[in-house]
């Protein structure tokens, strides 16, 4: 067993596939930090998503209080199309959505413009000096990543997305101008990847989400994400602005083949869906090869650090310890399988901060390799 | 007498000529095609139950065996969708009222404070094509519109969805409402959606928890 590492010296060894004291572990908790602010009395969501130091410093906090072995800048999925004209609903502890998407009809694809992300009253520069400011306090500790919504989600948030699916294939003038827009979009990206990079984090965690056999086919996802002039230059520049390219997908079924071995990511966090047929467990991602090249992440039910017990948690934390790190040496690899939750953790009010805490515990203490 | 050789797309068509144009429509997703035979199947005297059994709902088994088998996908599931939507408008009208009283009425939506409502129209459509009455709330609904909407559609089933975790809350609500009502042994309720599952549905006090649409339409089914 290797001797008791610090964090960033544990996410390395696991990013390449070396020993490691044990599994490294991040339950993506970040709006849920917001309650840890304010001397534990927490503040809106609205204070937040608008304000780059508040938002920073509830990674700050949290790290603080959970001691995680990854900060991932994750505020919300309406970032983009706020910016891009949608109306946000901002509900006081509920996270922020679209309720009113900019593109109304299949004309409207055609208006949509890349944002001023320097203005600081965009939620775009919130996101990125945020994002700056929590990698410049943590980014010594542990490895930190920017958070990014990929452009096909993008769209989908300003449009969407049963309008979206329709117009890809409904006619040849829809279909076009779905492309038109997605290539707006990877414009808006690509000066966010590049404001990210100044902020030097370790990485950048793209949110596909639309990957999904439930959701597109293998065909469908190349032509309207997957391909060379969106998410591929998109992934070639995070590398080439210095940066592990990370892919995060909580949607059932993800497109694997895709997003962790053609997009080549260095972290790819999927969730695990028990019902649904074909949804792979820990040990299945891991025998068939996707940590191979990849850290992947997974896959706590984000509902148990809302409603299970303490002990269930502690339980399901440690069988997936178990599950994972049996599977990893029988792969023979390194910690390459990091602790999560598959999606965010809820960030309502009732989320049971000790269920993040003693997931955290619990890997320190069964995720050895002994 | 009736016509049993109809016009279509200017030649003539018969019953099952028709029949098979809607099922074709609605696979390959084309609504004005689907609406252009619809007016045909009325102007030609085909029960419009007959299109609808023989046609529409043919075409979505299809569609419905193909998206489970993972062949097609949300945009061609959508597309199809909206195909027989669009025949069932012109179609339903002409449904004899005794007939059309004989099917399950159903209230569906997104509860307050979710406005995700992909996942509720592919289950709506589901249940429209295995012959519910689909009251369609549509999304940010709050507990006293369905119980206002079950109460004067007399609905059977109440299916509720949410996506987001702080908004479940909004579906024991729900469920409160109904039972305050008194309409809450007059329904089966159904919730769906990620966060959910038969553990939540039975602490809010919900009848059934359904994965995907197919699931929902099959346990619904059982349990009417």
């Amino acid at each position: 067993m290797a001797e008791k590492m610090n964090h960033i010296e544990r996410d390395v060894a696991a990013l390449s596939n070396k020993p490691a004291d044990r599994l490294p572990t991040y339950p993506l908790a970040m709006g849920v930090c917001r309650r840890l602010l304010n001397n534990n009395a927490g503040i809106t969501y609205h204070d937040w998503v608008t304000d780059p130091k508040r938002f920073a410093d509830a990674f700050i906090a949290g790290q603080k209080y959970f001691d995680f072995d990854f900060a991932i800048g994750l505020m919300d999925l309406s970032v983009m199309a706020g910016d891009l004209g949608s109306h946000v609903r901002m509900d006081e502890q509920n996270t922020p959505f679209v309720d009113d998407p900019v593109i109304k009809t299949v004309e409207d694809y055609e208006k949509i413009e890349v944002p001023n992300i320097k203005d600081p009253k965009s939620r775009s520069n919130v996101l990125v000096e945020g994002t700056g400011m929590f990698v410049k306090a943590l980014g010594s500790e542990v490895i930190t990543a920017a958070f990014l919504e990929g452009p096909l989600l993008a769209l989908t948030q300003s449009r969407g997305a049963e309008f979206v699916f329709k117009d890809m294939y409904d006619n040849d003038s829809s279909r076009n101008a779905v492309h038109k827009a997605l290539a707006t979009i990877t414009e808006y990206d690509k000066e966010m990847v590049k404001a990210f990079a100044q902020k030097k984090p370790a990485g950048l965690v793209w949110d596909y989400l639309w990957g999904s056999y439930s959701c597109l086919g293998d065909k469908e996802y190349d032509e309207f994400e997957g391909q060379q002039k969106y998410a591929g230059c998109l992934n070639e520049l995070v590398v080439k602005e210095g940066m592990a390219n990370c892919v995060h997908n909580c949607a059932d079924l993800p497109h694997l083949d895709t997003q962790v071995t053609k997009f080549k990511s260095t972290i790819y966090s999927m969730a695990y869906y028990p019902l649904i047929p074909g949804s792979m467990p820990a040990k299945e991602v891991i025998a068939k090869g996707y940590s191979d090249n990849c850290l992947m992440a997974g896959n706590i039910d984000p509902q148990g650090y809302v409603r299970w017990s303490g002990e269930k948690m502690q339980k399901t934390t440690m069988n997936l310890c178990n599950e994972v790190v049996k599977a990893l040496k029988d792969r023979g690899l390194g910690a390459r399988y990091c602790i999560a939750s598959g999606c965010e953790v809820p960030p309502a009010m009732v989320t049971k901060m000790d269920n993040i805490k003693i997931c955290v515990d619990t890997v320190k203490q069964y995720g050895t390799f002994a | 007498m009736r016509l049993n050789v109809l016009p279509l797309g200017g030649y003539m068509a018969n019953r099952e000529q028709l029949l098979s144009g809607l099922e074709q429509a609605v696979v390959n997703g084309k609504k004005a095609e689907a609406a252009r035979i619809a007016n045909e199947v009325i102007s030609g005297g085909v029960k419009p139950l007959d299109a609808i059994d023989a046609g529409l709902i043919k075409g979505m088994m299809v569609i419905g065996e193909k998206y489970a088998a993972h062949q097609i996908f949300l945009p061609q599931v959508l597309l199809a969708a909206d195909a027989m939507y669009g025949a069932l408008d012109i179609l339903l009208p002409h449904i004899p009222r005794e007939a059309a009283a004989k099917r399950v009425e159903m209230v569906i939506g997104v509860v307050e404070g979710d406005v995700h409502d992909i996942g509720k129209n592919i289950v709506k459509t589901m249940f429209t094509a295995a012959g519910f009455n689909v009251h369609d709330l549509g999304r940010d609904v709050p507990a006293d519109s369905f119980v206002s909407s079950s109460r004067s559609n007399n609905a059977q089933v109440v299916a509720m969805s949410t996506l987001m975790t702080p908004t479940m809350d909004s579906m024991k609500a729900t469920v409160d409402a109904l039972v305050e009502e008194g309409l809450r042994a007059k329904v089966k309720i159904i919730i769906g959606g990620a966060p959910t599952s038969m553990e939540f549905a039975e602490e809010i006090g919900a009848d059934i928890h359904a994965v995907n649409a197919q699931d929902a339409v099959a346990k619904v089914k059982a349990a009417m």
